[in-house]
């Protein structure tokens, strides 16, 4: 059976069209009104490259590998992440060393290479989730360009370093036992 | 020095300097009309709008600089004809739509008429007593179809064609409305030049007070004439394209984009002439004594704010159905009209 649709019924009042425009037109300068009077910090409209919105609690974005206070790398080089990680962009390659004087010392192992390729990566969080060390962590950054593929293939000197300036660290010196990692080259505008 | 050149050729100098004010005030109004539109409608719909274009990356200017960016953009754009385009009238399209809506800001007093050295000047492009009157820019007006319906039928473009038909069969409807509301005016002031229709209100009060039924109904159809917003047929995003300038692009597509803001701003000069009281300014009938100055600001201030109406309405109102705009063309605005020159009429012969 087909579907009655009900006509509506205006009233002659709202048939006369004039009093419904007016009262359009009435609103529309409303907003006008309070559009043109609002600051432009406190608009809708979040104006990006000087403005940025403050991400929510539990936004996944870039990923961080975090250090001790002395410098040293946390991540123990134990592959659970590289194994949780459903899109399989975790590149880990484990070195030894012991040098006692580091926090990290009695470890003795680390990551030689510690590579995330960031266009594969899905930020679902599970290599936060796996890591038995707490040494890898989605934070908030989600500015992630560049002009090549090979330059969002962060190495580890990358991830030690996405949130060095927002933090306000110092940004961890090239360690000459690395192989170099590729130039980040992020567009900074 | 321009009291002297005008000396030396007074008519012909002073035409001169008319014809280029004028034109240029034309030129150089619509143009930041699009900014108003913009900015306008941003502002209506909460939104912030087009701010970023800089001049030399640095100076904002609330986004005025899009105005110039868009100019400039139009004219380096490849000017593209389609390949079974009818080439010579693809070409005289745009200077179609464009021309009529210039012409009909003509025989508009922007000011009152004044005497310097016994002569009088009119502020006007056409001196008064022409013969013309009013009556003309209302046939330029309905001229302006003709851009729209060349432009088109030459694209040979299936979307431009209904559009142009569209536009010429609304266009056509509300020229009736039009003509009728104004037709009873006339009748009242008994005369149709522009100057006797001023003076006129001048002495006895605009004709918005006077003839408000008038007055609604001029002021839709001007909407439908200068095919704004609700009465956008010639063109439709959704149903066919742009309609008739679908095909059109870089400065063609800019002269009929500038032809649709010049026609808003003729347009409204006409009803500030005709329903506003002209140059006449508000709550005085001491028409002699008003500075020559003071007349033209009223007159522009009267004319702005009815360009901005024009703005204002178009984001305001959603756009009409087909059927139901040539129901309102022919069921709604002829009868009213009718009945507003029938009353009038009756009025001035009782
Ligand atoms: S966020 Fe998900 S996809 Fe990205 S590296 Fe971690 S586990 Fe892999
Ligand atoms: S980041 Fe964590 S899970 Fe991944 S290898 Fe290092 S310690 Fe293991």
């Amino acid at each position: 059976m087909a579907i009655l649709v009900k006509k509506v019924q205006l009233s002659w009042w709202d048939r006369l069209y004039f009093p419904a425009v007016l009262k359009g037109m009435w609103v529309t300068f409303g907003h006008f009104i309070r559009q043109l009077l609002t600051p432009t910090s406190k608009r809708f409209t979040i104006q990006y490259p000087e403005m940025k919105k403050e991400m929510p609690e539990g936004y996944r974005g870039l990923h961080e590998l975090k250090q001790f206070e002395d410098g040293s790398i946390k991540c123990v080089a134990c592959f659970m992440c590289q194994e949780a990680c459903p899109a399989r962009c975790i590149t880990i390659e484990a070195e030894e060393f012991s040098d006692l004087n580091f926090t990290q010392g009695y470890e003795e192992k680390r990551p030689k290479i510690f590579k995330i390729d960031m266009l594969r990566c899905i930020y679902c969080g599970m290599c936060e989730e796996a890591c038995p060390k707490d040494a890898i962590w989605l934070r908030k950054d989600y500015e992630l360009a560049a002009y090549d593929r090979l330059s969002l293939n962060y190495g580890k000197w990358d991830l030690m370093n996405t949130y060095a300036v927002t933090d306000g660290k110092p940004v961890q010196s090239e360690d000459n036992e690395l192989p170099p990692s590729p130039p980040r080259n992020f567009v900074t505008m | 020095m321009i009291l002297g050149i005008l000396s030396l050729a007074p008519e012909l100098s002073w035409m001169l300097i008319k014809v280029l004010v004028c034109i240029g005030f034309l030129m150089l109004l619509a143009p930041p009309l699009t900014w108003v539109e913009r900015r306008g409608s941003a502002m209506i719909q909460d939104r912030i709008g087009p701010n970023r274009a800089a001049l030399f990356g640095k100076i904002k200017i609330l986004g005025l600089a899009h105005v110039l960016a868009d100019g400039l953009k139009f004219f380096f754009k490849e000017d593209l004809i389609p390949k079974d385009a009818n080439r010579a009238l693809f070409w005289i399209a745009p200077a179609l739509a464009f021309i009529p809506a210039l012409l009909g800001f003509a025989v508009i007093p922007v000011g009152r008429s004044f005497e310097l050295e016994g002569t009088t000047y009119h502020l006007s492009l056409i001196d008064p007593n022409n013969g013309m009157g009013l009556l003309y820019p209302l046939a330029i007006g309905g001229l302006a179809v003709y851009g729209v319906l060349v432009a088109a039928w030459s694209s040979n473009n299936k979307w431009s064609i209904l559009g142009g038909m569209r536009a010429s069969a609304q266009m056509v409807s509300y020229e009736l409305g039009l003509g009728l509301s104004v037709i009873a005016l006339f009748v009242t002031v008994g005369g149709y030049d522009p100057h006797q229709v001023i003076l006129d209100q001048v002495q006895h009060g605009w004709y918005l007070w006077r003839q408000p039924l008038g007055f609604l109904v001029f002021f839709v159809c001007q909407f439908a004439e200068t095919n704004r917003l609700p009465f956008d047929f010639a063109e439709g995003e959704s149903e066919i394209v742009a309609g008739f300038h679908t095909e059109f692009g870089s400065m063609k597509f800019g002269l009929m984009g500038l032809a649709e803001y010049v026609h808003i701003i003729v347009a409204s000069a006409l009803i500030v002439t005709l329903y506003l009281g002209g140059w006449s300014i508000p709550f005085s009938r001491d028409g002699d004594s008003w500075p020559v100055l003071a007349t033209v600001a009223s007159f522009l201030a009267k004319l702005l704010f009815l360009c901005w109406v024009f703005v204002w309405v178009r984001w305001t109102l959603p756009r009409f159905r087909y059927d139901q705009l040539m129901h309102i063309g022919w069921k709604i605005m002829f009868p009213l009209s009718l009945i507003n020159l029938v009353v009038n009429a009756w009025w001035l012969t009782r």
